[in-house]
């Protein structure tokens, strides 16, 4: 037997897939890599990028090792992957959980043999298999364009899309947990964009702190950056991994954790909340 | 507020807007918590989802997914109640409810009777032991309604316990055979049917023209709306005996009776007198 | 479990979490920021310093030839780079000794080159009385020979060139022939070795070596302007950047790049005229060449075929795991513009400052060794 967490998932990535926008996403997206796909043009000697042709137009471009050469555009893709993602996220997200808690819909649901936390752990998870749809099939299509008219292979944007993921689940879980409170995607998806700005903020906090006149202010931004997920800091380790640059000093796996945990705490306090909600 | 539902009963809750019915459905089912007391449904409490796997709901404005066939919703709501999803139980549910020819459509170009009888099969997916229904009849056309009673009476006879919200009292009168008169979240009155609706032992009878009114009178015939009706008249009889000697009383007096009704309350007359006054719906 | 105690456990849960997160994130970036990354620069032209370098360098005015009486006037010249030779085909390449002791890489190879303690430091400039870490300024390396520049004037030139034919060349030049050489030994005694190149001196502030007198003196002509090649020197005063500059003939590279790359540079030979080199060494090393050529095309295709050659040695070293060279030659790349290209290549300081950390141990132990009783 299914768990309800998968129904509800599934639930959720049906209603998605109905959404007009998101399908004009996937569409653009598409038209977006097809049009990079032939329009670019890339010469390639000895493993050296020799030339770059972009719709015909030779453009003037240093000739070194094509993964040299590649690094700034997987950079930068890993840069619009991670932070257009969640921005993208935010706004084609936001109205998944206050539909699914909407009136009519809450009291069937919650009626079924299931748990609560089930509905939102689904919908979390339904979610988040949304995104990474979304980020496979953009830094995969990227990396296939690249494999296949450089010869260079790499697995970099891929993980940094995984990575973007990890931020969005953080995200995604306040927003989630915002749903609970208040019914309004609008409001959820200012928490996300809230989330996002003090994750950018978190990820800088040794830098804006600094900047801040010692005393409550500091102290009361020092603590709550502490907690925040440091979505910057992430950010430039998918671009340095997407470019496969080394990366800054400190342990991915544990700045990645402690992101995946900080979002797996907003999700406990949605439980928290939901469980003892009255629909 | 302290209800008994008998198992295998047709249950009716009515009373007026805002009187908690729809509050008292959600407790039902665990979907709002008592501030205090319990809640026992089906020996179990609602918060338990093997009871309410037992649980057939479909709520006032049951909210669809517009974009999906509802082969395709019911298949999720099988596997929500943990059931194996048969297509062809399926089609044969939604056959009995009346969609068999909307499956091919999705469920945004339904109309509300349509939304109704498919949001009637979910609840009926998985063979419930107890159907929890708030307003099912709701948009649904005359002949729908029918169709509807019918299920619901088969339901019924099949040994489920049926928990009816309806604002229609002669659906609620037809269907169930208890009810519940619910006001200010305090139930006024509960019992079977027909005893809420024992009106003691008034009949009115109407006797052909020419019946002596005098006599009538005399044997305790009461002219009926102050004698605004020629020949019908209201009659005491705590039981046939009584009923049978007043008519053989009038007989011997050369009235011929025409026309025999119990003057007895219906459901209408039965909320009106435990609430008082206008404003009963569901 | 009852819905309260479910509750109790998800807001412990998210309590917990939260502060696992922030003590996993705390560890995982940690907190101090991280110094933003330096840009390799690389020699492309001439910086502030360097026009002030070449400034003052210009010191040596070149005695007027007298031409029907009228005497235009002359602006004073560095005098090392008129004496470089002249015409296509060349080589000529200055090291500023004196900027690369200095750079930080400068500091690296002196701790390679006193890892001794300094023993065979001390014993030349009581040999030769020419302290190379003080005195010397430039070192150029040309096709002819060797040219040192700096201040010269504590040189012992009696004591070592003393038994040697020697002739004045011009005003403040000499000329010692090749021949025997006596040193005195810091012990006192003396020994003898013959050289077989001629030595020129000018004015305290150049020595010329070369394989001939001939060869020495046309040296010392150029810097008098009575050479006979025409032309301007090989390097102009605005190419003069870097901590090393130059002009390699492309033979003379071609050779440079080894056997497994014929192909290369036989097209090298082919196509390109010259090859103009600048390294700076100011922070990282980084390596400047500019290959020019007459066929844009030619050289453009040359351009590619380099930067793959590069490319392709970067994966050599990459599977091979060679990971100096590979980071050597992560940097490597080829400009192309028209009939010319740029080929830049570069070596971060950390990593040399890694390769070469032996030596300052091995100096450091060498001095302890020589202040210990």
């Amino acid at each position: 037997m299914k768990s309800p967490v998968f129904v509800i998932a599934g639930y959720v990535l049906r209603e998605a897939a109905s959404r007009k926008f998101i399908l004009a996403f996937m569409v653009g997206l598409t038209l977006v890599l097809a049009t990079v796909a032939l329009s670019l043009k890339l010469e390639v000697v000895d493993g050296a990028l020799a030339a770059t042709r972009l719709f015909g137009e030779v453009m003037r471009s240093n000739i070194m090792s094509v993964d040299v050469a590649l690094r700034p555009i997987y950079r930068a893709a890993a840069y619009l992957v991670f932070y257009g993602g969640i921005l993208f996220g935010i706004v084609a997200c936001s109205d998944f959980a206050p539909g699914l808690l909407s009136p009519g819909r809450i009291e069937h649901l919650l009626a079924l043999p299931l748990q609560r936390w089930h509905l939102l752990a689904g919908t979390f998870l339904g979610v988040m298999t949304l995104a990474l749809g979304g980020t496979v099939y953009a830094a995969g299509g990227l990396t296939l364009i690249f494999g296949v008219k450089a010869g260079y292979w790499t697995m970099g944007p891929l993980i940094a899309g995984g990575l973007a993921c990890v931020g969005f689940a953080a995200v995604y879980a306040v927003m989630l947990t915002t749903a609970t409170l208040v019914r309004s995607a609008a409001l959820c998806s200012a928490a996300g964009f809230v989330l996002l700005v003090g994750g950018i903020l978190a990820g800088f906090r040794q830098d804006v702190s600094r900047y801040l006149e010692s005393g409550f202010g500091r102290t009361a931004f020092d603590a709550v950056t502490l907690v925040l997920p440091r979505l910057s800091a992430l950010a430039t380790r998918a671009a340095d991994l997407a470019s496969s640059t080394p990366l800054e000093k400190g342990s991915l796996g544990m700045l990645l954790g402690g992101v995946l945990v900080f979002g797996l705490g907003a999700l406990s306090v949605g439980f928290w909340h939901f469980e003892g909600k009255d629909c | 507020m302290d209800l008994h539902v008998p198992a295998g009963s047709a249950f009716g809750l009515i009373g007026p807007n805002g009187a908690g019915k729809t509050t008292f459905i959600k407790s039902v089912l665990g979907i709002v918590r008592p501030t205090a007391g319990t809640v026992r449904v089906l020996g179990g409490s609602p918060e338990d989802p093997a009871i309410r796997a037992r649980i057939g709901y479909l709520p006032e404005r049951l909210h669809l997914p517009g974009t999906w066939k509802s082969p395709a919703f019911l298949a999720t709501v099988a596997r929500l109640k943990g059931l194996k999803v048969d297509a062809g139980a399926h089609a044969r549910l939604l056959e009995r409810v009346g969609l068999s020819d909307a499956v091919d459509r999705r469920i945004g170009g339904y109309s509300k009777g349509m939304r109704q009888r498919l949001g009637l099969a979910a609840a009926l997916l998985g063979e419930p032991a107890l159907l929890v229904l708030d307003e099912p009849t709701d948009g649904i056309d005359p002949m729908g309604r029918l169709e509807v009673r019918r299920i619901l009476q088969e339901e019924v006879q099949k040994g489920v316990t049926l928990f009816l919200n309806s604002h229609l009292l002669a659906e609620t009168e037809r269907v169930c055979d208890r009810v519940a008169i619910l006001a200010d979240g305090r139930v006024l009155r509960e019992g079977r049917l027909e005893e809420l609706a024992k009106a003691g032992a008034r009949w009115r009878v109407r006797f052909a023209p020419g019946a002596d009114a005098q006599a009538l009178t005399a044997e305790g015939f009461v002219p009926a709306g102050g004698g605004r009706e020629d020949g019908v008249y209201t009659v005491e009889a705590a039981d046939v005996a009584v009923l049978n000697a007043a008519l053989d009383r009038a007989r011997s007096r050369g009235a011929l009776l025409t026309e025999l009704k119990r003057e007895g309350a219906d459901l209408e007359a039965v909320l009106v007198g435990a609430v008082g006054g206008p404003g009963v719906a569901a | 479990m009852e819905s309260r105690g479910r509750r109790r456990v998800w807001l412990l849960g998210a309590l917990l979490l939260f502060a696992a997160g922030a003590v996993l994130m705390f560890t995982g970036q940690g907190d101090t920021a991280p110094a933003p990354e330096k840009d390799v620069e690389f020699p492309r032209r001439m910086r502030s310093q360097d026009h002030a370098r070449a400034e003052k360098r210009r010191t040596w005015v070149m005695p007027a030839a007298v031409d029907a009486g009228v005497a235009a006037p002359v602006k004073p010249r560095d005098p090392l780079l008129a004496a470089l030779p002249r015409g296509p085909g060349r080589t000529a390449v200055v090291i500023e000794a004196n900027a690369l002791r200095y750079s930080p890489v400068g500091e690296l190879l002196m701790d390679c080159l006193l890892r001794d303690g300094g023993k065979n430091l001390e014993q030349f400039k009581a040999l030769s009385g020419v302290d190379p870490l003080q005195d010397l300024d430039r070192l150029v390396v040309t096709d002819e020979g060797v040219i040192l520049s700096g201040d010269f004037s504590k040189a012992k030139y009696q004591e070592l060139l003393g038994e040697r034919v020697a002739s004045d060349h011009g005003p403040g030049a000499r000329v010692y022939e090749p021949g025997d050489t006596t040193f005195t030994l810091p012990d006192g005694g003396t020994q003898r070795g013959r050289m077989d190149t001629a030595v020129g001196t000018w004015n305290n502030q150049m020595l010329v070596f070369g394989k001939s007198p001939d060869s020495v003196k046309t040296v010392l002509d150029r810097m008098d302007g009575r050479g006979q090649e025409d032309g301007p020197p090989l390097l102009d005063e605005n190419s003069t950047y870097g901590e090393m500059y130059g002009v390699l003939a492309v033979q003379t590279l071609a050779k440079l790049l080894g056997p497994d790359q014929a192909e290369l540079a036989q097209r090298l030979t082919d196509v390109a005229q010259n090859v103009e080199l600048h390294l700076d060494t100011s922070g990282d090393v980084a390596m400047v060449a500019n290959v020019t050529g007459l066929d844009a095309d030619k050289m453009t295709d040359l351009g590619k075929s380099l930067g793959g050659a590069l490319s392709m040695a970067r994966m050599k070293a990459q599977t091979e795991g060679k990971e100096d060279l590979a980071q050597l030659l992560d940097f490597a790349k080829v400009r192309p513009d028209g009939t010319s290209f740029k080929l830049e290549l570069a070596v971060p300081l950390a990593t040399l400052q890694e390769q070469l950390a032996w030596c300052r141990e091995e100096r450091q132990a060498a001095e302890r060794a020589k202040t210990s009783p």
